[in-house]
């Protein structure tokens, strides 16, 4: 198994995914689409619009109406990186700041995936079955080679 | 250059609410990685290696760090940067 992100120059880094990754992860896009910020029995939807003012309500709803669309917008374009690795060929070229927008999706995969599985603290790992495992772990495994990586040109 | 005068410091009892800083505090979670929650610390607020493993192993062990602080709209803007990182990252004031 070759590296899947690797620096090449100035700040470009370049994606190299085997069609099977591709397939697994196109399956991550679906489940983030799939995730309604109103629909508050979705433990993926709660992750992801936590409270920002533990003891304000208030202040948190008035956050979240004053920034919650611009977070849509930008998980979104983020999104739109993501699917366009999916969609490339198995090296894709991407900038710093693209790698990010990928890092912060693989990320995000692994919030709604977990959240979904019902995983609250870290016990909770113990009791997945192993197909569910393997999607976490694998997640896990991008997510780590890349946070190296951009670690790298910090 | 002007004489020297006298500033008057408040004591801490007289800040008005409105006075006190705010700050950012970022919470535990099973999911995040140590690495990733590093490297966020880093981008984010520009701290060396060190100072952010420091927080991210505060934020391990005790639930919580407080990770910046400043005035109310640039800690709400770091807390929005926060959460598009994924990060649960909550405002309070000190």
């Amino acid at each position: 198994m070759g590296e899947r992100f690797r620096h090449i120059e100035g700040d470009q880094y370049v994606v190299t995914l085997s069609e099977g990754e591709r397939q697994f992860l196109s399956d991550v896009t679906l489940m983030l689409n799939s995730v309604d910020s109103t629909n508050h029995h979705d433990a993926a939807s709660t992750r992801l619009k936590l409270p920002v003012y533990l003891d304000d309500p208030e202040s948190t709803d008035e956050w979240w109406r004053l920034m919650g669309d611009q977070l849509e917008t930008s998980r979104e374009l983020d999104r739109s990186v993501f699917d366009r690795v999916m969609e490339g060929n198995e090296e894709v070229v991407l900038t710093a700041e693209e790698a990010e927008s990928l890092l912060r999706v693989i990320n995000e995969g692994r919030l709604v995936l977990a959240a979904r599985l019902g995983i609250r603290v870290a016990s909770d790992f113990d009791d997945m079955d192993d197909e569910q495992r393997m999607a976490l772990d694998f997640l896990h495994w991008l997510l780590e080679d890349l946070t190296s990586e951009l670690s790298g040109r910090l | 250059m002007t004489s020297p005068t006298q500033v008057i410091v408040p004591d801490s009892d007289d800040l008005t609410d409105q006075d006190r800083p705010w700050q950012v505090v970022v919470w535990d979670d099973p999911v995040n990685t140590m690495s990733y929650v590093v490297y966020v610390f880093r981008k984010m607020f520009g701290y060396n290696e060190s100072k952010a493993t420091r927080l991210m192993l505060q934020v391990h062990n005790e639930g919580r760090s407080a990770v910046s602080d400043g005035p109310r709209e640039k800690v709400e803007m770091e807390c929005y940067q926060l959460h598009s990182f994924g990060l649960w990252a909550t405002i309070e004031q000190q």
